[in-house]
């Protein structure tokens, strides 16, 4: 017997149709990388799931203004080749391109990492350093919340049962911003200790640091902005010591914000280190030497 | 369900169960055993086939989100008369190929690329074919194979 059905939606509106009616546990599948496992190991999560990685309106990447929208059935392969993205976001670029091995960027899509929420989803440090908007619809509400609302935790998002992902949405950094996304750790689906930061700064006329934007993956339960590391960069001229600071500080917003773990051993040096790499390399200063992995 | 689609250049009209993956329809389906099952969770890439030109790991998508599509496997890579291509051609030679296991998976990871990149350094060799472990070659013989079909193939594209 067959353990779950299969619909394939055309358009959002079928899909939302779908996934809201009566009779079925419905769930809907993108790029199937992480949901096929898991209906693997828990064949009870839904008696059908709704096919909406072929939804054309889902794949559309566009420029509205000073934002760029991204639909959520948008591929990894098809992000990292998309030329608005790579003029405007470089950062998401740059993480998108980390994940998995061409196969997974091929299938796997920005909305499923999203909707999946896993610790160590590759896409969320750098959409929440580009400080993305997530859309999300149901029959009847729209909600738009940034990305790091609509993460509650690792595997848990606000997505309402019934609801879709739509568009992922950022407004585009202003000229003269770079941004910088480190991963450390093995190319392996079931690595779950490792790394990610995410660095956007800029700085103004003066030499000084107008915007510093960072956030780090598998630290902290939310993902989130580190405030305290941008707090101490914001007006200052960068030098390897600041940055170096900037790394101590991370350490600490990390073990502030998810206690001291096993894992702390070994994530507090990698952590400094990869933050002042990735402040050096944001604010174009010479890499602290002899600290960094 | 029905399941209507293109594989290897031929219509496929058959039924089988919704929830099945498109590595166990081509196999047990289809016949088709030249795509292999390793790990069946996306880590080795012995699955890969290529669906609408793209290369997936068949183990990790449903046959059902294949439907209405076109699907190429190993079956479907070879020379007009049926022997091995030019890209096989150069497995064989550059000794690519020792237990055979992984290299359906590798052949069709190397078209992929080929298909979209005529000229590619061997860093992007390897980046192709990140996601298909091979337990017995080190590799080498591999990329050097790929790497000789793409001169092989830009040499012919100048000629034609
Ligand atoms: C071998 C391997 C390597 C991997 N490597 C990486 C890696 O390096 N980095 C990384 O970040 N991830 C990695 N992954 C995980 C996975 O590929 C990603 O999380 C991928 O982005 C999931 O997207 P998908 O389209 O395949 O989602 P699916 O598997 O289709 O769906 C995932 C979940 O999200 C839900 N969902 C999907 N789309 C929506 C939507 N629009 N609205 C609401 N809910 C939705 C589904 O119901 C399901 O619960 C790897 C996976 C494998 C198998
Ligand atoms: S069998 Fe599909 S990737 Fe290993
Ligand atoms: S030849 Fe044996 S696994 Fe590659």
């Amino acid at each position: 017997m067959e353990r779950f059905g299969y619909v394939r939606a055309a358009t959002i509106s079928e899909a939302l149709t779908f996934l809201n009616q009566p009779g079925y546990k419905n769930r809907p599948l993108a790029g199937s990388t992480d949901l096929v496992l898991l209906l693997r190991r828990n064949p009870d999560l839904c008696d059908r799931v709704v096919d909406i990685s072929l939804i054309p309106e889902m794949h559309t990447i566009e420029k509205t203004g000073n934002d760029v929208i991204i639909g959520a059935s948008a591929s990894f392969s098809e992000i990292i080749s998309n030329p608005i993205i790579r003029e405007t976001g470089p950062i998401l670029v740059e993480a998108c391109k980390t994940v998995g091995a061409t196969q997974i960027r091929n299938m796997g899509t920005i909305g499923g990492n999203v909707a999946n929420a896993a610790a160590c989803a590759d896409s969320l440090p750098a959409l929440v350093c580009l400080d993305a908007m997530a859309r999300v619809l149901t029959p009847s509400e729209e909600f738009n919340w940034t990305v790091s609302e609509l993460v509650i935790s690792p595997n848990k998002t606000r997505i309402p049962a019934g609801g879709l992902l739509v568009s992922l949405r950022y407004t585009i950094p202003p000229s003269g911003t770079r941004g910088v996304f480190l991963k450390l750790g093995r190319r392996n689906a079931m690595a779950i200790s490792r790394l990610t930061v995410a660095a956007l700064g800029r700085l103004d006329e003066n030499g000084r640091i107008a915007d510093a934007r960072f956030v780090t993956g598998s630290a902290a339960p939310q993902i989130c902005r580190f405030k305290d590391v941008e707090t101490s960069l914001l007006g200052q001229v960068p030098t390897p010591a600041l940055m170096l600071a900037a790394g101590k500080l991370a350490t600490e917003e990390m073990i502030r914000l998810s206690g001291y773990r096993w894992s702390s051993e070994y994530k507090v040096p990698a952590l400094a280190a990869m933050t002042s790499r990735a402040l050096s390399r944001v604010f174009q200063v010479r890499e602290p030497s002899g600290e960094v992995v | 369900m029905i399941f209507d689609l293109i594989v290897n250049e031929e219509p496929i009209h058959t039924e089988a169960p919704a929830d099945i993956s498109l590595l166990h329809f081509l196999r047990d389906h289809l016949k088709l055993t030249g795509t292999k099952e390793g790990c069946n969770v996306g880590e080795c890439g012995a699955c890969s086939v290529l669906l609408d030109g793209k290369l997936v790991n068949s183990c990790l998508i449903l046959a059902a989100q294949a439907n209405g599509r076109r699907v190429v496997t190993i079956e479907g890579i070879h020379a007009e008369d049926g022997g091995p291509n030019d890209l096989q051609q150069a497995f064989i030679e550059y000794g690519a190929v020792q237990c055979g296991f992984c290299i359906p998976g590798m052949v069709l990871a190397g078209e992929a690329l080929l298909n979209s990149n005529i000229n590619p350094t061997r860093a992007e060799i390897r980046e192709a074919i990140a996601g298909n472990l091979c337990r017995c070659t080190g590799y080498q013989q591999i990329v050097d194979a790929i790497q000789a079909t793409a001169l092989k193939r830009q040499e012919k594209g100048r000629r034609d």
